[in-house]
């Protein structure tokens, strides 16, 4: 299993991928440190909006779509799956080892960022505790979710970014059944109950937000698992 | 070679769609080479993925040392692969990708299998150079190599000589016999009559997704030889040659075409070319040409599916 982990890493850890996330990653921390020179008064607010409007809808999911879509999606595109897939090696080692890359790439790209900059626009260790673990949780919600993504479809990118985009970014603010199947409703809850700000309109318990997302996240594992025992190998 | 069959293809159909990429192939196959020649789109490779279980058959079964390849992860431990795709690990030295296949399989050593299996294959073990720099040739051995590195029973291999030059596809096919004489499953598929030819194998040969042939390859070629011919022959008397190649027997039928030329049919082409000049001569004709109108591989094939 840590073969396969190892060549994830590898093989989506491109210079490309690292430069590109990075830099939205930094453009996070600039704006935190525009954050820090707010007055005392409204900056708790604005450090807030910059955590859940750029970290946890932007930063923590592009990221994980980057990198999990590309875990198996890749190699199920260009053929390379059948080097892994044609192994005497239980399918939910494939998926659990990709996932686990996956994280390993995300983290240092989405959650650490996103609280690095929490931490920059000096509000207080509440948000960057709400920060830390709200991304922490989206992180692995979204890399199950797109890992399984980028098995069942091409150009997992654009479907993910629909997602992101269309459905938590408009949909799953319309009403309390579409936010239940959003990744980011609940991150903005644990951030919010963190922070100690004031709960967002669609919002979910703190054991609920913290359950969820994590269940999804393994959930979609074991999705995966079912799926490539399923795949019609390239 | 049926007799302890390690590879077991039963009444199998794939179908994509509305595409039949195979229909009702049954055969078996056992140690010693095999080789699976059929032109290009025939379904060789769709068979060696339904083998390998990389796509189940739509119907029937196939079983490889007694279990379906799909269901039986342990059948992989067994089974060596070349795909078709280029496409690798890009990132990856040679000896790395190689060594991950080993490492995949369970080998007790991958370093040092993957330095070994390289070394069969006459490729560098210590080469620095990432397999994306690698030409089409160097890329082929290595995918030999990831499929040799667990020293499986059975190896299969999908035009394994494409993108190989004339002395590497030499040292390729010797071996690939050599593993043969192991007593390994050797099944390699060629869309190449020739190359078939220097594998000296028994083989199958299939055709629009349907087994046309089966056997010593010798036989094959002798039935592929005795097929009825078809040529154009070109004249300035087409009715006068086609009735002089009648009368001889050099051909079994013969239509006018036309003012300038004639098709004519025959089972015997070195009958029909020895013979075509004196019914020429006889009847005062001029010959203009004699050109073969069904010698490409593809209509040999569909000939051989045509006589099952």
């Amino acid at each position: 299993m840590s073969a396969i982990f190892r060549l994830v890493l590898r093989t989506q850890f491109t210079k490309g991928r690292a430069a590109a996330l990075g830099s939205v990653a930094i453009v996070g921390v600039l704006l935190a440190v525009a954050v820090r020179r707010l007055d005392s008064f409204t900056r708790p607010d604005h450090a807030y909006d910059l955590v859940q409007a750029y970290g946890l809808s932007l930063l923590v999911p592009l990221t994980s779509l980057v990198f999990a879509a590309a875990a198996l999606g890749d190699p199920a595109e260009d053929g390379t799956l059948v080097y892994l897939w044609r192994r005497p090696l239980p399918r939910w080692q494939l998926a659990l080892a990709s996932f686990g890359a996956a994280l390993c790439i995300s983290v240092p790209f989405g959650v650490v960022p996103t609280a690095l900059a929490a931490a920059v626009t000096g509000s207080g260790r509440g948000i960057v505790v709400g920060a830390a673990l709200a991304s922490s949780v989206a992180v692995v919600a979204y890399s199950g979710l797109f890992l399984a993504l980028g098995l069942v479809v091409r150009r997992a990118l654009i479907w993910g970014l629909a997602y992101v985009l269309i459905w938590e970014g408009f949909v799953a603010r319309s009403g309390t059944g579409p936010a239940r199947l959003s990744v980011l409703v609940y991150a903005r809850s644990l951030l919010a109950s963190r922070a100690g700000h004031k709960a967002p309109a669609l919002s979910a318990s703190m054991p609920v937000s913290l359950i969820v997302p994590l269940v999804v996240g393994l959930a979609a594992v074991a999705l995966t698992a079912w799926l490539l025992r399923r795949l019609d190998v390239r | 070679m049926t007799d302890s069959p390690t590879i077991v293809v039963d009444n199998v159909s794939k179908w994509f769609g509305s595409v039949v990429a195979l229909s009702d192939v049954s055969c078996s196959v056992g140690p010693g080479m095999t080789a699976l020649l059929g032109p290009n789109g025939a379904g060789k490779s769709t068979l060696l993925r339904v083998l390998c279980g990389l796509t189940p058959p739509s119907k029937g079964a196939v079983t490889i040392l007694g279990h379906g390849p799909r269901d039986h992860l342990a059948v992989a431990a067994h089974v060596g692969l070349v795909p078709q795709q280029e496409a690798l690990f890009d990132p990856l030295r040679a000896v790395e990708f190689v060594a991950l296949a080993a490492e995949l399989n369970r080998m007790p050593s991958p370093g040092q299998a993957a330095v070994d299996a390289l070394e069969l294959v006459d490729l560098d073990p210590d080469d620095s150079r990432p397999v994306s720099t690698y030409s089409k040739g160097m890329r082929q051995r290595v995918k030999v190599a990831q499929a040799l590195v667990h020293n499986p029973s059975v190896v299969l291999l999908d035009e394994p000589l494409e993108g190989l030059d004339p002395r590497q596809r030499l040292r390729m096919i010797t071996l690939f016999r050599r593993l043969a004489d192991q007593g390994r499953t050797v099944l390699v598929s060629s869309h190449i009559l020739d190359e078939v030819e220097r594998f000296g194998s028994r083989v199958l040969v299939i055709a629009q997704g349907r087994l046309a042939a089966e056997g010593d390859f010798h036989e094959i070629r002798e039935l592929m030889d005795d097929r009825p011919h078809r040529l154009r022959v070109g004249t300035d008397l087409p009715r006068v040659v086609a009735a002089g190649v009648l009368a001889s027997g050099a051909a079994t039928g013969a239509w006018v075409q036309g003012a300038d030329s004639i098709v004519v049919d025959t089972v015997d082409v070195g009958l029909f070319r020895r013979s075509i000049a004196s019914v020429a001569r006889d009847g005062g004709a001029r010959l203009t040409s004699v050109v073969p109108m069904d010698d490409d591989l593809e209509s040999v094939f569909r000939y051989l599916v045509g006589r099952r």
